[in-house]
């Protein structure tokens, strides 16, 4: 089976507010694919709703071969199925959300032993691994607060790692980073996106977009304007919408 | 030194003309204050019935000849107190000689020269200083903390129940009855307070009524009201007063222990829940290793804060037949012998409440400048 998500005429109501609309998206194994719109055209709320973070009312979804439940019968009981699919969609965001009273170390061991039921040793090992990946293993035994914005926003990464996802949603990992450190964070993306991981990824940074993505999603006002392969997008944007929004972010 | 101290004076007791206005009115006010009292303390006062009453007012009627299940019940509290004391603050060998100066305090304000007393209380100190040493060096026994205490609890009961709870009494009393109310209230709150935020809403609703329903009556309501009740509901049960009076106590200090958690459930932020729900963790244990964790460490301070409110309300079970630290005082000087030393008895009273109450309050504050240190 090849494809990961499948999104056909999903509805999201915040209230009487319609967030996202009739949203039609199929992503394949190991694609790239990376939403950008204006603050507030709903695309960190579509990223969302992949592992439920966000209930949808309408449509249907399906992820990694499960189906998301809707609202209502989320609250009837559909709890196992979003667990499932909880296990396998890694996430990071935008505030990296590590633990604060846990070490690195343990951030990381911590899903792995109480959800895959990992003893502490292979936990650990497998921990000790990703950290050397993201170059951070000599800050194992720290405390979050003691590391960077860009040194917990990789601990982060290797946290959702640790669960061995099939798909990784990043809501945009680098939006409150100091400049110097965004890049190593796209670093370390980069490098997953060339392991072959699938990615949704939010993100301003357009540079960096067109570089990974295998195809580039713009949302606005909670609906999809245009899919695109980047450089087509980028160069030549069919949507009246998309072309100003470029102008604008791409401008400085 | 003169010149600071008259400088100092010069800016803050008489800067401005109300201030030294003020100054000249309560300076000498409270000079004459200290004087009559220190005259009355050191000159006037005959102190002899508080070493002659010591045991009353520490155990109240609890048979002498049975005082060492008392001293078992003082020694696991001290070891229950220390260890308590060393999860958040790290044990130092310059301690050692601040505890020897509580143990002289003890001795030199209960006026005891009886040697197996004194003996005991250093017993009691150095294991206090052990419970302190052992959760300060040995992190991971700090989790056995909340099983040690029920375990603690109960060892207490055991020991001194042979001779009949309705003995219970004094000082003992106070503190015990603080004690059960401090660790049983705090599971139950805790509980209350994500009953409070629980999904199903008759969960919610039941939780909330009874947060909600303890917090607008006043204790000593619910003291009495249990105490009536209770050998109604459970009469095979034939619970002693004592019993009542802790389940009346626990259930309602359980409400506030409730609100200051969920306050500090309140101060978890959402993305903490949100990082662990996509990592697959179940709700349980998101609760209790992501979120539970958090928020205890933000309202350490008012639950220290708590145990000082249920310690200063202990007096009230006089109104079930109890007899407290206040009342067993009061008891002494029912004694037409003693009926002169009315001001010894409850300068004395005065002083232990005052001198627990402001060691509760100095651990509370740093406790809050420590937490607040480490958190980042």
């Amino acid at each position: 089976m090849n494809t990961i998500v499948e999104m056909k005429s999903l509805n999201k109501f915040y209230g009487s507010h319609h967030v996202l609309k009739d949203i039609d998206l199929t992503v394949a194994r190991g694609e790239v694919v990376v939403i950008i719109g204006a603050s507030g055209s709903g695309k960190s709320t579509l990223i969302r709703c992949v592992n439920g973070l966000e209930m949808y009312q309408k449509g249907s979804l399906m992820v990694d071969g499960f189906h998301m439940p809707v609202e209502a019968d989320r609250l009837l009981g559909g709890e196992r199925e979003l667990a499932a699919i909880r296990k396998g969609v890694g996430m990071v965001f935008q505030q990296f959300n590590l633990f604060p009273h846990k070490t690195v170390l343990e951030n990381i061991t911590i899903a792995p032993m109480r959800v895959r039921k990992k003893s502490k040793s292979e936990a650990e090992a497998t921990a000790l691994t990703l950290l050397d990946r993201v170059g951070l293993k000599a800050h194992a035994h720290k405390y979050p607060g003691q590391l960077s914005g860009g040194q917990q926003q990789r601990v982060a990464i290797a946290r959702s790692l640790a669960m061995g996802p099939h798909l990784m949603l990043f809501d945009e990992p680098t939006s409150a980073l100091d400049p110097e450190m965004i890049g190593e964070v796209l670093d370390v993306m980069r490098e997953l996106a060339a392991d072959g991981m699938t990615m949704m990824i939010v993100t301003h940074e357009m540079g960096f977009a067109r570089e990974v993505a295998d195809r580039i999603v713009y949302i606005d006002q909670g609906s999809i304007m245009e899919i695109g392969k980047p450089d087509e997008f980028f160069e030549n944007p069919k949507n009246e919408r998309a072309r100003s929004f470029l102008a604008r972010v791409l401008k400085h | 030194m003169i010149a600071t101290a008259l400088k100092w004076s010069r800016h803050n007791l008489f800067g401005k003309p109300f201030d030294a206005l003020l100054s000249i009115i309560v300076i000498p006010g409270v000079l004459w204050l200290i004087y009559q009292s220190l005259d009355w303390a050191l000159t006037k006062a005959q102190w002899d019935i508080i070493p002659q009453s010591l045991r009353v007012l520490m155990i109240g009627i609890f048979p002498a000849d049975q005082a060492w299940r008392a001293w078992t019940a003082v020694i696991i509290i001290a070891a229950l107190l220390g260890a308590g004391l060393g999860c958040v603050f790290a044990f130092r060998s310059r301690h050692a000689g601040f505890l020897a100066l509580v143990w002289a305090a003890a001795a030199v304000l209960t006026g005891t020269s009886d040697l197996i007393n004194l003996l005991f209380m250093a017993a009691a100190v150095a294991v206090f200083a052990g419970g302190w040493a052992v959760t300060s060096y040995i992190p991971a026994s700090r989790r056995a903390l909340m099983a040690a205490s029920f375990i603690g609890l109960i060892a207490i009961f055991a020991v001194m129940s042979p001779p009949g709870v309705g003995l219970w009494g004094g000082l003992l009393l106070s503190i015990l009855l603080t004690l059960v109310t401090a660790i049983v209230s705090l599971p139950i709150g805790i509980l209350l307070a994500f009953g409070r935020r629980s999904r199903f809403s008759s969960v919610r609703i039941i939780c909330t009524a009874y947060i909600e329903v303890m917090r607008s009556v006043p204790l000593i309501l619910v003291v009495y009201w249990i105490w009536i009740l209770m050998p109604v509901l459970a009469p095979q049960w034939n619970l002693a007063d004592v019993a009542r009076g802790m389940i009346g106590f626990t259930l309602f200090y359980s409400a506030y222990v409730a609100e200051y958690v969920r306050s500090g459930l309140q101060a978890v932020p959402r993305g903490q829940t949100e990082a662990a729900r996509s990592l697959g963790m179940s709700e349980f244990d998101i609760n209790r290793s992501i979120v539970l964790p958090q928020a205890i460490r933000v309202v350490v301070p008012p639950l220290v804060g708590n145990v000082l409110d249920i310690f200063n309300t202990a007096p009230l079970v006089f109104i079930i037949g109890l007899t407290d630290f206040l009342r067993a005082g009061q008891m002494i000087l029912a004694n037409p012998q003693y009926g002169d030393r009315t001001y010894e008895v409850y300068s004395f009273l005065f002083l232990t409440y005052f001198l627990v109450g402001s060691l509760i309050t100095y651990v509370a504050r740093k406790l809050e400048a420590h937490l607040a240190r480490g958190s980042r």
